[in-house]
């Protein structure tokens, strides 16, 4: 199996630059049709760093669910809104309040980050027997790709309830909407 | 309805990209056993076409030619699929959510398959069915009525 490359690879780098700076440029944008676009590039960026990182499966997810259908809700969406007037793309005034609060969040955040196992930490959770069992068990049974068999097979609970909770949201939309027929 | 004006280029890129994007859904979806994908994402690049197609042609338009019954009825069979498999499960002797246990061969493999199946059902009927009611308006009276009022407040309508 191959392994990830270290966070040092120039290509993860520049992809979590990317990432950080159309992160930014959502929050600077001050037509929400820009910053909807360029939060779909921001999807785009983390789902082609899942692949650098080996998760094609949650590559996948992203590139669909977040560059795609999200997007596509928000364009829906902004409709009922009016574009900003004046020059100025970037609204470039930002509140002290907000950056303390920002603050606050990511330092809490990157206070727990030491609390994680170290990449590759042989005595990390996730090389425990388990994943062990996952490994050998869904081929031997004919599911190759082990994620669809973590998702189904072995944790079918869980996923049985994200199929309730994603029909939910269907019949959620038509109770907000005052509507019992499609 | 809400008038709307087609674009000879928009409407033949959506007529072309189409059926390569529903093929891939459905390949997503089908063969999430062995390669990459499953019910979610299948389900929800499935969604996306049909979405691709209210961009390219109008979404009153495109909400007035898809069956409303077959919709609802793929938004709940996920649950529906799931719930009988899992039940299936404890009916041959097994217990509840044991995919191992019926009596054909590759029981794990077809059982799977019929679950992500059921899923993609759902979540591509959700998808659309969240789109059009965000859009607003899914019968076309209920549109742009609100906001209206908006109009004169500087910029631009969309």
């Amino acid at each position: 199996m191959t392994t990830a490359p270290p966070a040092t690879d120039p290509l993860a780098v520049a992809l979590l630059a990317l990432v950080v700076a159309v992160a930014v440029l959502v929050a600077l944008f001050r037509d929400v049709l820009a910053a909807v676009v360029v939060f779909a590039a921001y999807s785009l960026g983390l789902a082609v760093l899942w692949v650098v990182y080996r998760a094609p499966d949650v590559a996948l997810t992203e590139a669909a669910v977040g560059a795609g259908v999200t997007t596509s809700l928000f364009l829906v969406a902004i409709r009922r809104t009016v574009r900003p007037t004046g020059e100025r793309a970037l609204s470039l005034g930002v509140r002290p309040r907000s950056v303390v609060a920002a603050g606050l969040v990511g330092g809490l955040l990157l206070w727990t980050v030491p609390a994680l196992p170290a990449v590759g930490d042989p005595n990390a959770p996730a090389f425990g027997p388990v994943p062990e069992f996952y490994l050998t068990d869904a081929p031997e049974r004919g599911v190759t790709n082990v994620v669809t068999a973590v998702l189904v097979v072995y944790r079918g609970f869980d996923t049985f309830g994200e199929v309730v909770v994603v029909f939910a949201a269907a019949v959620a939309v038509l109770v907000a909407t005052h509507r019992e027929v499609l | 309805m809400r008038p709307y004006t087609d674009s000879v280029v928009v409407t033949k890129t959506v007529r072309a990209v189409v059926p390569f994007v529903l093929t891939f859904g459905l390949f997503t979806l089908l063969h999430g056993t062995s390669s990459v994908g499953g019910g979610f994402q299948g389900g929800v690049i499935l969604g996306a076409a049909v979405v691709t197609v209210a961009f390219g042609f109008g979404l009153d338009q495109t909400w007035r030619v898809l069956d409303k019954a077959l919709l609802t009825a793929l938004a709940a069979s996920g649950v529906l699929v799931f719930g009988a498999v899992a039940y299936a499960g404890l009916a041959v002797g097994g217990s509840f959510l044991r995919l191992d246990a019926f009596p054909v061969p590759k029981s794990t493999v077809y059982a799977t398959e019929l679950v992500e199946v059921g899923i993609g059902a759902t979540v591509a009927g959700v998808v659309v069915v969240l789109f059009f009611e965000l859009a607003g308006g899914t019968d076309g009276t209920n549109g742009n009525e609100g906001a209206e009022g908006t109009d004169g407040e500087g910029g631009d309508r969309r």
